[in-house]
């Protein structure tokens, strides 16, 4: 209970113990970062994205725990305060009152946990469009393209609401220093505030570091292991069948064999049509081997898998419809790649996948798996 | 046994295999020579002058392939690079020995690049020339 005699009242009090505040600037690290290679990243800062965001989770679950097991001002119990009490708050700010909260006042605490939450929405979120969208990650086995694709949607929108939010909390600093006098900031940093509040203490109550550790272990690697398990499961209509070492002969002579997860069946017929005239190039074949590779090439088409390469690459452009490399979608992403990079040695021409995305052969054209080789670059 | 010995007897034991790298181009140019007979009462043997010559020749029947050696290169001895920056092993047999010792892969590459670079079917004389060419190197 709070000490009514001044001289037994210290300066300062300690408020956010070193877990609380390791909790907050790591977390400010993290979201940072997230945010910068989500907002404005390419495919190959998703791996740091990623990073990020396994970060922010393993960072929330230590706060949940210690939201149960810290030093008072820690604990979830110490600023859990009424709508009425919020509604409270706004009215005294509005006729420039101020009760002054040790810890979180009630719109700092409900702050606290919106922004708990749409953290934990928009890991969650994030791990749909892994799993939909790059047919990575614990749901890649159970989401569709469709879905991710859909969830990716409500990802950005919670990460405009997330940076909102941050607005909001910042602005709460703001008027907490101007017109409270509170060094919250430096409060972070030192974990002291000075005494004296016009609302009871709560109860006291101490650290319980072991506890925690043991908790985070716990649910970390139970976690983790699940996690892990669910994300060695074959991903939801990702083909996974060795290439028919025909076709790999006869389609990988020139160029590497695309997968051919990557063409319509329209693609593949208008090329084994036409193989006499292919792309400026004669690449005739007997029939009963032309044969063979439209029967494979036809059921193994774009149709009937759902992964990114097979959706994106399936809207043909008129003009070459035979061409991935004529699609919008292709056109869109290599677009900043300078003709002289295609046609160095080391590529070839711009088809020649394989020089810079090294899992092109197994029609997954991973993010994380992309460069441009060493003799290329300019 | 002594070394000079050691290396007559090697040698000896060496030649049928010596003997079979050279030969085993031998069935397809066979073949070749028997339609160039049929092509041509006049013909008289491969050479290989002539085929390095229309390895090297220029054709405009299309502008991306030219020659045999926009893929091949001029040296046969090295690698090539198809259009597609896929790398083509040496066509010298000395480098490549299992060059030319697949009757079907053959036919399938001189119908192709024949028509892609000259624009029409090379004849049989043309092809057992290529081939002699490429196997004396
Ligand atoms: C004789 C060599 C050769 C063979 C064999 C060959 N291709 Fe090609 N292919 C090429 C060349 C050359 C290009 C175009 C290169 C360029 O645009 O500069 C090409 C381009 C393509 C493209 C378009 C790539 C793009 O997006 O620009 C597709 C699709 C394709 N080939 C499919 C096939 C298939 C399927 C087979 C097997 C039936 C095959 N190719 C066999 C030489 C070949
Ligand atoms: C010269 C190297 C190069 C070649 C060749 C190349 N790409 Fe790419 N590709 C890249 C780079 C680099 C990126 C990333 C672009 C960025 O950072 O915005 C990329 C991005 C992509 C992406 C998007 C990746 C993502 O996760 O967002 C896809 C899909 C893709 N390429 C498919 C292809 C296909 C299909 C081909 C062949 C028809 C191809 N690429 C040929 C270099 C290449
Ligand atoms: C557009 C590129 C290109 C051009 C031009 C080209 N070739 Fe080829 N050629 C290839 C490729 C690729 C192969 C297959 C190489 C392999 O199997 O390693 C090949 C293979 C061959 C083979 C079969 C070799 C074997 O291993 O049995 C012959 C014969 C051949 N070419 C002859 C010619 C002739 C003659 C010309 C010129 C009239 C020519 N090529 C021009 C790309 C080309």
């Amino acid at each position: 209970m709070e000490s009514n005699s001044s001289q037994m009242t210290p300066a300062t009090v300690p408020v956010w113990d070193i877990g609380v505040r390791i909790f907050h600037w790591a977390l400010l690290a993290a979201v940072f970062v997230a945010a910068m290679t989500g907002f404005f990243g390419s495919p190959d800062s998703l791996q740091i994205h990623l990073i990020a965001g396994i970060s922010i989770s393993l960072l929330v679950l230590f706060r949940l725990i210690w939201g149960f097991s810290g030093s008072t001002y820690a604990r979830f119990r110490t600023f859990l305060f009424s709508p009425v009490k919020v509604r409270e708050r706004i009215q005294e700010m509005r006729a420039g009152r101020h009760t002054r909260y040790i810890g979180h006042n009630p719109l700092g605490a409900w702050m606290i946990f919106a922004l708990l939450a749409s953290l934990i929405f928009i890991v969650c979120t994030g791990t749909v469009v892994l799993g939909g969208v790059f047919k990575q990650g614990p749901l890649a086995f159970i989401t569709s393209f469709a879905t991710g694709r859909f969830v990716q949607e409500i990802h950005q929108i919670l990460a405009f609401g997330l940076v909102g939010l941050i607005g909001l909390h910042l602005a709460g600093v703001a008027y907490e220093t101007v017109f409270g006098k509170e060094k919250l900031i430096s409060a972070m940093i030192s974990g002291n505030k000075p005494a004296g509040s016009n609302v009871p203490a709560p109860r006291f109550a101490p650290a319980r570091p072991i506890v925690a550790l043991i908790a985070f272990i716990a649910l970390g690697m139970a976690g983790t292991t699940g996690v892990a398990s669910f994300a060695s499961r074959p991903g939801l209509g990702v083909p996974t069948a060795a290439i028919d070492p025909l076709y790999a002969k006869e389609c990988g002579a020139c160029h590497f064999a695309y997968h051919p997860s990557m063409g319509t069946a329209a693609l593949w017929d208008g090329v084994l049509s036409h193989l006499d005239q292919h792309f400026g190039e004669d690449a005739s074949l007997p029939d009963a081997t032309r044969a063979q590779l439209a029967a494979y090439l036809k059921e193994n088409s774009s149709e009937h898998w759902d992964t990114r390469i097979a959706h994106v690459l399936a809207t043909a452009n008129p003009k070459e419809p035979l061409r991935f490399t004529a699609t919008r979608f292709w056109t869109r992403m290599h677009r900043e790649i300078p003709d002289q990079v295609f046609a160095s040695k080391a590529v070839g021409f711009k088809g020649a996948c394989n020089a810079c995305h090294s899992d092109a052969k197994t029609g997954l054209f991973a993010p994380q798996n992309i460069e441009i080789p060493e003799g290329a670059r300019l | 046994m002594k070394p000079r010995h050691f290396l007559a007897f090697s040698l000896i034991l060496l030649m049928p295999v010596m003997a079979y790298a050279g030969a085993a181009q031998k069935p397809i140019i066979d073949g070749y020579m028997a339609a160039a007979k049929a092509e041509n009462a006049a013909f008289s043997g491969f050479s290989a002058d002539r085929g390095k010559a229309f390895f090297l020749a220029k054709h405009d029947a299309s502008p991306e392939t030219p020659s045999c050696t926009t893929c091949h290169t001029a040296d046969p001895t090295k690698a090539g690079q198809t259009r597609a920056g896929k790398d083509v092993a040496p066509m010298a047999v000395s480098k490549t020995p299992d060059r030319f010792t697949d009757a079907e892969k053959v036919e399938k590459w001189f119908t192709r690049n024949c028509q892609s670079v000259i624009g029409r079917a090379c004849t049989a004389q043309e092809k057992g020339d290529f081939i002699t060419f490429m196997a004396s190197l």
